[in-house]
């Protein structure tokens, strides 16, 4: 069975565009059977900001399952900002999965992830304590993917990031910043393991489609990507004319 | 002492609005030419897109801010793709 998933990144949500979101969401449950954000949600990560974020999300007539992205992170206060968005009925991935029943199962494995570049032109856990620090950071974040993907009894997969797994979907970034844009570590965790799509966002000057050396579907769904308020994916496919 | 490099000047106003808890703003293109600073970017409301001005502005108060950054235009959901 089909499964529409609504997804985008990077709404970077205040109080001073608070109720412009929500404006945007009217209607999705006709579009879409679960909306995924790909992390980003605030601008400077506070517990304010996190309020507007979980007010806008509350009560929408789809699930609703999100990661925090780097500013989400800013003002340390990740967890207490992951505790709004519970209470407000949305699910937070944290390098961990959620499986979602629907016209058919949906599991989502994510999280934020990391950054560290990509292969032949990345970071190695090697030297100052500080850079093996970063690089084992995105070499923890995968391997949790991994597993949580292995583990997942679900009819369709997807993996919900906020930095890339792959360099195709950041095109039109400045190469110098790609290792900090995301990580191949992380598409190679997918590919050992299997996903139909992997979702993310972080890199607004990117581009919307790639692919993993796997052959996985890759998605950046950064709002100025998209340039829309949401993108709609359909897996096993959609006949637009079929209610 | 020379002056500072245009280079320098550039990157202490990117850093500025990357870093100043008013902006927080990555992925804003900043140039200098002469007196003047470009900003090119994508911001998501007016609001925002004068508030960076007014950083970049002063962390380089000598120049003159030539503000080219555009609020993200957000259309309707319409189009899906099916994978």
């Amino acid at each position: 069975m089909k499964t529409r998933i609504a997804a985008v990144g990077d709404i970077h949500l205040g109080e001073d565009v608070r109720g412009r979101f929500r404006a945007r969401l009217e209607g999705i449950e006709e579009r879409a059977d679960i909306l995924l954000i790909a992390g980003d949600l605030t601008r400077h990560g506070t517990v304010q900001e996190g309020r507007v974020v979980a007010d806008e999300l509350r009560g929408l007539p789809i699930p609703v399952v999100t990661v925090l992205g780097n500013h989400d992170y800013h003002s340390d206060a990740e967890e207490e900002i992951s505790g709004l968005l519970r209470d407000a009925g949305v699910t937070v991935l944290d390098d961990n999965s959620t499986v979602v029943d629907g016209h058919s199962t949906l599991g989502i494995v994510g999280g934020k992830g990391f950054g560290g570049g990509f292969a032949g032109k990345c970071a190695s856990e090697f030297g100052e304590p500080e850079t093996k620090a970063f690089v084992r950071h995105t070499k923890e974040i995968a391997e949790r993917w991994r597993v949580g993907l292995k583990e997942l009894q679900a009819d369709h997969k997807v993996v919900l990031s906020h930095y890339s797994p792959v360099k195709d979907t950041l095109d039109g970034e400045p190469p110098e910043i790609y290792p900090f844009l995301g990580s191949y570590l992380l598409a190679e965790a997918v590919d050992a393991e299997g996903a139909d799509l992997i979702l993310h966002g972080h890199a607004h000057l990117g581009s919307e489609k790639g692919m993993t050396p796997g052959g996985i579907r890759v998605r950046n769904v950064a709002l100025p990507v998209l340039g829309r308020a949401y993108a709609v994916y359909c897996l096993d496919g959609c006949d637009p004319d079929e209610e | 002492m020379s002056a500072e490099a245009p280079q320098y000047v550039a990157a202490r106003v990117q850093r500025a609005l990357a870093e100043d808890e008013r902006t927080h703003e990555l992925g804003i293109r900043v140039d200098v030419r002469g007196d003047q600073l470009f900003l090119r970017g994508q911001v998501s409301c007016e609001g925002r897109r004068e508030t960076l001005a007014g950083v970049a502005h002063e962390a380089a108060p000598e120049l003159k801010v030539r503000n080219e950054l555009t609020v993200v235009e957000i259309r309707d959901p319409r189009e899906e793709e099916s994978l």
